[in-house]
């Protein structure tokens, strides 16, 4: 028996997703992490290991590198992006759920900042969270737009993401 | 010049195949390859191969004999590719029931030059009743035609118009005068009702005339209405269209029309069933079905199984080529198989462990058979079973991820299917909160239109106890459609 941690529904041993809220009853980030650690070991003990992020995902502007984890969010066909966490009975809803990526014991906001892209430029505000954005360890004042760059590293509260940039 | 085959090839049954199972083969390969029906070239040889077999197979002494000089069996089919793949790893010692999915996947084994494209032997059945005048009529006219344009030589066609009557407007036939038929489908005028079996029955008739495994039969019905009182008859003549190698698609246009009966009634006969909004996108999914029946590599794929005790199929949905619920008794029709493509089944097993431990358990035994249209003899069907070791290790481990992925989608639309059978029990809250579930991971997803349209049938649950028709069909089809979305490589 599985108990689903969003809604308490029970469900078979067995079960994926919770047949009642359809959240996800496996944890995916384990197994992913693993791998990732692995081919960076082998690639780094046979020299080969680059510096470099890895690539962003093509049709997307910017890509959102978890660190923890090591998954990336490819984002693309809009030119906004607001990030943030779904809580329950919220009718205010982010673009990007960060709810996966334990965003609430990280201290991420419900709308905790956005990604812009203004013609070739991109920033990022801060939408007045209560823990804060920071670009590569600079606190943000809330509102106000910073430009960013491929690489940087934000921190949402805890919540530590990388920036990847899309070439075209 | 092709390996000779073996009998059982020819016959196409397994090598452990029953006396009984070896004369039905026998029966049903006479009934496609006799010389008085068949005109086709190479095809008399055929049969008088298929007679041979049978006289050695059918007698217990000849077949031993002969069995003693086959090479060993070879354990897969050489035509079609399996992949299995399943949710975890082993199933663990516990005496409640547990789940796990099983995710199949056929691929046509084609080695070099693929083989020419099968002939097609299609039916219209086309809805004229009084509801579909102005430009459902004009749009259905015009895509009618367009089809029998893009039709080859060797194609057979025939067009059945209905309203509560059925009236065959094109005989089935090859090599039909355009100018002519064009005209007869142009002259079509809408009046009446809408009663679907005598069409069905009528163009069941018309495909059967030409009748043919080394062909694609296929049935497309059209409508925006629903049939009353003759349900069962047409599920019941479904039944019988599959049984004979014939598969029967619906699209249903606009709000109206009756999604669970065709659902139901294509999902016999492995065919699919397709929704439309509006006149405009008429053409455009007719066509893609057109081209789909084209490009299909085998006609239908079957799978035969028996269950173990203790284990339950409690849900089985075709992801691939294209996505939609399958029947869960066998023999289950999974539909074509495309060339150019893979066919993706997903089941859910539930299995019960029995007390006392065993090292591993059966969930199901079968086999599944296809039908290939290029290739008269049918090859022997791939045997399958699915088994999983037992361990006593809790330890959830995380399924591959085309499982994941799969899942992650089907599980919304199930999420919509249990919120409409909830309003079918009186259940209007559970319902309402079920589509909110829903909306929030439509959300997530980026599914920004289809989020808003959930979010206003949830409203309008909670006021007046019902969904709207079109909410309900968008819903519906529009979660459906987020799974094929990415897998659905259509070529131009």
């Amino acid at each position: 028996m599985i108990v689903c941690p969003n809604c308490q529904h029970k469900e078979m041993t067995g079960a994926v997703f919770c047949s009642e809220c359809g959240a996800q009853l496996v944890d995916m980030n384990l197994a992913t992490h693993k791998i990732h650690t692995a081919e960076t070991r082998r690639e780094i003990e046979s020299g080969t290991a680059t510096i470099s992020p890895p690539p962003a995902v093509l049709q997307s502007w910017i890509s959102l590198h978890i660190m923890e984890s090591g998954q990336i969010l490819p984002l693309a066909d809009r030119t906004e992006f607001t990030l943030g966490r779904v809580a329950e009975s919220q009718p205010i809803v982010p673009d990007v759920d960060l709810t996966p990526f334990n965003a609430y014991a990280n201290g991420v906001s419900r709308l905790h900042a956005a990604l812009k892209l203004i013609k070739n430029r991109i920033v990022l505000v801060d939408l007045g969270s209560s823990n804060g954005t920071y670009l590569n360890g600079t606190r943000l004042a809330p509102y106000v737009e910073t430009p960013v760059s491929h690489g940087d590293v934000i921190y949402l509260g805890k919540l530590k993401l990388q920036l990847l940039i899309g070439q075209q | 010049m092709p390996p000779k085959q073996n009998f059982y090839q020819c016959l196409g049954v397994p090598r452990s195949a029953s006396p009984d199972e070896i004369r039905r083969a026998y029966f049903e390969a006479a009934r496609r390859l006799h010389p008085d029906k068949n005109v086709a070239p190479g095809e008399t040889e055929f049969f008088l191969d298929v007679q041979e077999a049978y006289e050695v197979l059918s007698n217990p002494v000849k077949r031993a004999s002969y069995d003693a000089t086959l090479p060993p069996d070879k354990p897969t089919a050489s035509l079609v590719k399996q992949n299995i793949l399943y949710s975890r790893k082993s199933l663990v010692n516990i005496p409640e029931a547990q789940l796990v999915y099983v995710l199949f996947e056929y691929t046509p084994n084609i080695e070099g030059d693929a083989p020419a494209a099968p002939p097609l032997n299609l039916c219209l059945l086309l809805d004229r009743s009084t509801s579909m005048q102005g430009e459902n009529m004009d749009m259905v006219k015009a895509t009618a035609i367009q089809v029998m344009r893009k039709l080859r030589a060797q194609d057979t066609f025939s067009v059945v118009i209905f309203s509560d009557r059925a009236e065959v407007l094109i005989p089935a036939s090859r090599n039909q005068e355009l100018n002519k038929l064009e005209a007869r489908i142009q002259m079509l005028q809408p009046s009446g009702g809408t009663e679907m079996f005598p069409a069905l029955d009528a163009g069941y008739h018309e495909v059967s005339r030409n009748l043919n495994r080394s062909q694609v039969n296929h049935l497309i019905m059209l409508t925006d209405g629903r049939t009353y009182g003759d349900e069962q008859k047409c599920l019941d003549l479904a039944q019988k269209a599959s049984e004979n190698g014939i598969g029967i698609s619906a699209l249903g246009i606009g709000h109206e029309w009756n999604d669970q009966f065709l659902d139901d009634l294509a999902s016999r006969t492995g065919g699919s069933c397709m929704y439309v909004a509006t006149s405009h996108d008429i053409q455009r999914v007719l066509l893609e079905k057109f081209n789909r029946l084209g490009r299909a590599f085998a006609e239908d794929a079957r799978m035969t199984f028996t269950l173990k005790e203790g284990v339950e199929l409690r849900y089985a949905f075709r992801l691939q080529p294209e996505a939609g619920l399958l029947p869960t008794q066998s023999p289950i029709s999974l539909g074509p198989i495309i060339r150019d493509s893979s066919l993706k089944v997903l089941m859910e097993f539930s299995s019960k462990l029995e007390s006392g431990h065993s090292e591993s358990v059966i969930l199901l035994e079968g086999n599944l058979a296809v039908t290939i249209p290029t290739s008269p003899t049918p090859g022997t069907p791939i045997s399958l079973v699915l088994s999983r070791p037992i361990t006593d290790d809790v330890t959830p481990m995380p399924p591959p991820p085309e499982i994941m992925d799969a899942l992650s989608r089907l599980t919304l639309y199930r999420l919509q299917d249990q919120a409409r059978l909830e309003v079918t029990k009186g259940d209007y809250n559970r319902a309402s909160e079920h589509l909110q579930q829903l909306a929030t991971h439509l959300l997530a997803q980026g599914e920004r239109g289809l989020a808003r349209t959930v979010l206003l049938e949830a409203e309008r649950l909670h006021q007046q106890q019902a969904f709207s028709e079109e909410g309900n069909k968008v819903i519906k089809y529009g979660t459906r459609a987020l799974l094929m979305a990415g897998d659905e490589k259509v070529k131009p």
